[in-house]
């Protein structure tokens, strides 16, 4: 039954995938062709190229087929219904530098307005990451951290240091990194286990301030840089300046790796039983489970996944700063996470792009009220504030929360 | 068959704490000269006090309404802004002990105010959802922050002037010691003091003791429980805020000044236990002490004085390891 | 015929989603000990709790001495005169004796004007004043729970399984408090157990999978053994 699901699951997505890549790319191919120029050449033209036109009338196409998904036959009915609007965000995702090389008249491949929105979608697919793997352990696990920072920005710096102290390469410094957040997600689960989930949450944030404070400390300057953080040589081929393009895949396929991830890591027979656990920890304690498991195991993947956004986000600024293990990034994947909607899968990343379009098109905006003219971008920070309280007392479900509860696991 | 007297059931628990402060003392007569050991002492203490001002608040709250008020370093600081407003609002024509005094008072009361006010609408909506509870304590923390920045500026305010008597400074054990932390020490015991005998004496120290173990049964009483939530959460910002205007001519008025103390305020309360407030006092002068001391060594030896932050939160995840409840907290 | 002091009417409450009680209806004498029986997990816990308040009932009524205080706030049905003795005793352990009885004061000097009756019926308490009340044992606990409910001036004394897990020499001891209180308040009982819900009750409910199936005198039951057998399932 189930390999014969996940045969046609893998069918549906692959075919999906064809469809939507493959009529611009055939295209393109065929423009190449006849003009005499290469692939790359009609990919990065500016404006709108063959290419961008045939990627968006198939998104078109694919947007329709969503919302008609009543008129699929059996069996991809069921898949579209579930994941739809799932594969049709990622499509979306996926042509979007081309998408943007339309609208903005540029190119998806060199620098201009498309090439700067790339980097605001790629900050997001970073903070997006941060925020599945704090829903991870908020929303499903039910613990409060404050101490999420401490996985992202350990990420950040171990990868930079490694790199820039001792020479490693990428794929070491990033394992070591993703190992790091590892094993601080099971010493934290450690302390889990023992306390009350109040603890928990002031213990993570106190380690996280220490771990913050290390980093500032002028007595660790020759590490670290302290308060100004420090730089490293991103290797040539993942540079965010020159391979943009291709450092906005990166970031786009580890999200949505990381989504499929999770979502199948809960649904499957072990994330069933870890739900359970967490519903009801007294009776899973009288089956014989132990609360041990569902912590330790919430912590340690979001620690990983925490980390791998960090060894991101130390790639796109070629350096680190202190700013990454401050409290910060942990509020930010907390505001989207119940933004979105906690315990929803989509919630957390739904949250992200809200966060961080909204905080863009804030940035600039000015009100006049009266006599006075307010830069709204100044006082981002108090418009968040304001923000967490009010999603906090009147949408507690967040966007997705009341929507998915067909989907939602419970 | 009850025979003999009454025991305490956290006896252990003070003598090993006890046993703690001792040795901290001890370590600070062997590396130190007798003058600085008089300074570290007294600094420990003056450190002591303001964390106790900020974390009763938080025993206080979290022991009777089962919140985290991570506000409460944001009351701090709103207590030094409230209180220097007050002072300058007065003029010069007043007496400047009559200004300050004033000032202490407006931060002790718009404090309390203020506390009650979020209390009754931003927190008390959220009962049923206890984590989300803590989240907007936290998003509180940020809106107050930021306003105050956005009105006044990052930089903070100008520094107000204490009373004559207040500036001078003393000789102790022939070091030097600004009498005004002495001030800070008088007015943290003191309040230490009166909380305790509120806590103790009163029949709504009674009241706030019972309902920190069973609020059901107190309402049950006839006491309308909620009103005293409210009560409650005042005193606990009241204490804040006017720990902060307490600080503020010593530390400065600066909109990140509660983050600090809100940190070791934590640290504190965990340590001593949610909801004891006896735990918070012991707790205060173990970190305040331990943390002069930390400052002191590691200034000798590393130059700077991380080992202070750094030594109190091993302590603390010393204790929730081997004993979560904290020094005298109820079983977990 | 009086109205009895407390009347509850179909009487519906919801605990999340389950219907515990199904319509209970209750009528409380004026003066006596009204005993409310029933298996476990029939809602009699539920049935004090609804009363005072402290569930709120989603259907019905409940009328305290000719008032309607269906849905009222748990601390002003107290206020009313209603004292409330609940299952596991519910004394702050980390208060004194003293501190127990005071809080329960709803005038100033209740205490004192009721201290030396009190210490009379419950010579211990007198003698562990300061103690604190967690080092107390299981029994002194519930006379300090039931001493507690006679401060301040009540009219109606709710009282939930007072001889749990109590030695039969305390039970007795109980027993004859808690008939010794009953001259000037009425107490409505809920009991497990037969052999002092008997020795008490003057007037009886039993309930059944949240509804009231039967009411009278007791008396009148304990002339049906079949009835009791059948509703307790106890052999008397």
């Amino acid at each position: 039954m189930k390999t014969s699901m996940d045969r046609q699951g893998a069918a549906f997505f692959l075919g999906w995938l064809v469809a939507t890549w493959a009529p611009p790319l055939v295209v393109a191919g065929m423009t190449a062709l006849r003009e005499g120029r290469s692939l790359g050449d009609v990919l990065c033209a500016p404006g709108a190229t063959p290419f961008s036109v045939t990627g968006v009338a198939v998104l078109t196409a694919l947007l329709l087929g969503v919302m008609g998904a009543r008129r699929w036959p059996e069996p991809w009915r069921g898949w579209v219904e579930r994941h739809g609007w799932r594969l049709w965000t990622v499509s979306l995702l996926m042509l979007m530098p081309y998408v943007l090389a339309w609208l903005t008249r540029s190119s998806a491949c060199r620098r201009g307005p498309a090439f700067f929105w790339e980097s605001i979608f790629i900050e997001t697919f970073i903070l997006a990451l941060l925020a599945v793997s704090y829903n991870l352990v908020f929303g499903f696990a039910g613990i409060l951290s404050f101490g999420h920072a401490a996985f992202f920005g350990l990420g950040a710096y171990v990868t930079g240091l490694l790199m820039k102290h001792l020479g490693w390469n990428l794929f070491l410094s990033g394992a070591v990194a993703l190992l790091t957040g590892a094993l601080l997600g099971l010493f934290m689960s450690l302390v889990a286990l023992r306390t009350r989930g109040l603890y928990f949450a002031l213990f993570s944030l106190a380690l996280a301030e220490v771990i913050h404070m290390l980093a500032r400390n002028r007595i660790l300057v020759h590490i670290t840089g302290a308060e100004d953080g420090f730089v490293f040589a991103v290797p040539a081929w993942i540079n965010p300046v020159r391979h943009r393009l291709l450092f906005y895949y990166l970031a786009l396929v580890s999200l949505v790796v990381a989504f499929a991830f999770v979502y199948r890591l809960l649904l499957s027979p072990t994330g069933r039983v870890f739900l359970a656990l967490r519903d009801n920890e007294t009776r899973a304690q009288m089956l014989g489970f132990g609360p041990l498991g569902y912590k330790t195991f919430a912590l340690v993947i979001s620690g990983l996944l925490a980390a791998y956004a960090g060894v991101l986000r130390a790639l796109l600024n070629k350096g680190a700063s202190p700013n990454v293990l401050s409290l910060d990034f942990t509020m930010d994947p907390l505001l989207m996470t119940i933004l979105g909607g906690t315990a929803t899968f989509d919630g957390p990343v739904v949250g992200a792009f809200l966060l961080r379009f909204m905080e863009y098109l804030l940035r600039n905006a000015q009100f006049r009220v009266g006599p006075w003219s307010v830069n709204l971008g100044e006082h981002w920070a108090l418009l968040l504030g304001l923000l967490f309280i009010a999603a906090v007392l009147l949408f507690p479900q967040g966007l997705m929360g009341s929507r998915q509860k067909g989907q939602e696991i419970s | 068959m009850t025979q003999g007297r009454p025991v305490s059931p956290h006896r252990r628990a003070a003598l090993a704490a006890g046993l703690f402060l001792v040795g901290v003392v001890v370590i600070d007569v062997l590396l130190f000269p007798p003058a600085q050991v008089g300074v570290i002492l007294l600094s420990g203490l003056y450190q002591a006090m303001l964390f106790f001002l900020v974390a009763s608040g938080l025993a206080i709250i979290f022991g009777l309404l089962d919140v985290l008020n991570l506000a409460q370093g944001a009351f701090f600081m709103l207590g030094a802004y409230v209180g220097f407003g007050v002072y300058r609002l007065l003029g010069e024509g007043l007496a400047l002990g009559l200004r300050f005094a004033a000032a202490l008072l407006a931060a002790l009361l718009i404090g309390g105010l203020l506390g009650a006010l979020v209390e009754r609408w931003l927190i008390r909506p959220l009962y049923v959802r206890p984590l989300f509870q803590i989240v907007l304590t936290l998003g509180l923390a940020m809106v107050i922050r930021e306003a105050v920045r956005t009105l006044y500026g990052p930089a903070g305010l100008i520094p107000i002037q204490p009373p004559a008597p207040l500036r001078t400074t003393l000789t102790v054990l022939g070091a030097q010691f600004e009498t005004y932390r002495v001030f800070i020490i008088g007015m943290g015991g003191g309040l230490m003091l009166a909380t305790w005998l509120l806590l103790r004496r009163t029949r709504l120290g009674i009241i706030i003791r019972a309902g920190v173990e069973d609020r059901e049964m107190v309402e049950a009483l006839g006491i309308p429980v909620g009103r005293v939530f409210t009560l409650a959460f005042a005193l606990g910002s009241g204490l804040a805020a006017l720990g902060g205007m307490i600080a503020a001519p010593y530390i400065g008025a600066y909109p990140e000044m509660g983050d600090v103390f809100l940190l070791n305020a934590i640290i504190v309360v965990v340590l001593g236990g949610m909801g004891s407030f006896e735990g918070t006092m012991l707790a205060s002068l173990l970190v305040g002490l331990t943390r002069a001391t930390a400052e002191q060594i590691s200034l000798e030896y590393l130059d700077t004085p991380l080992l202070a932050s750094v030594s109190i939160l091993l302590i603390m995840i010393l204790v929730l390891l081997v004993r979560p409840s904290g020094l005298f907290g109820s079983e977990p | 015929m009086t109205l009895p002091l407390l009347r509850v009417e179909g009487l519906h409450t919801y605990i999340g989603s389950q219907h515990i009680l199904q319509g209970v209806d209750l009528d409380v004498p004026e003066g006596t000990v009204t005993v409310l029986l029933g298996r476990n997990g029939a809602g009699k816990t539920t049935t004090l709790r609804s009363i005072l308040g402290l569930w709120k009932p989603a259907r019905g009524r409940v009328v305290f001495a000719g008032q309607d205080i269906t849905g009222w706030p748990t601390h002003a049905i107290a206020r009313l005169g209603v004292g409330y003795v609940p299952e596991h005793r519910a004394i702050f352990r980390n208060l004194t004796v003293e501190e127990n009885l005071r809080i329960a004061e709803r005038r100033k000097g209740d205490f004192q004007r009721r201290r030396d009756f009190l210490f009379d019926l419950f010579p211990d308490l007198a003698r562990l004043a300061r103690w604190p009340a967690g080092q107390l044992s299981g029994g002194q606990q519930q006379m300090l729970a039931i001493a507690r409910a006679l401060v301040p001036e009540n009219r109606l004394l709710l009282i939930d399984e007072p001889s749990e897990g109590l030695a039969p020499v305390l039970i007795e001891h109980l027993i004859e408090a808690i008939r010794a209180l009953s001259v000037s308040l009425t107490v409505l009982l809920v009991e497990q157990n037969f052999h002092v819900a008997r020795q008490l009750g003057v007037h009886y409910a039993i309930l059944e999978h949240g509804r009231t199936v039967l009411q009278g005198r007791m008396s009148d039951l304990l002339a049906r053994p079949d009835l009791i057998h059948r509703y307790l399932g106890v052999t008397i």
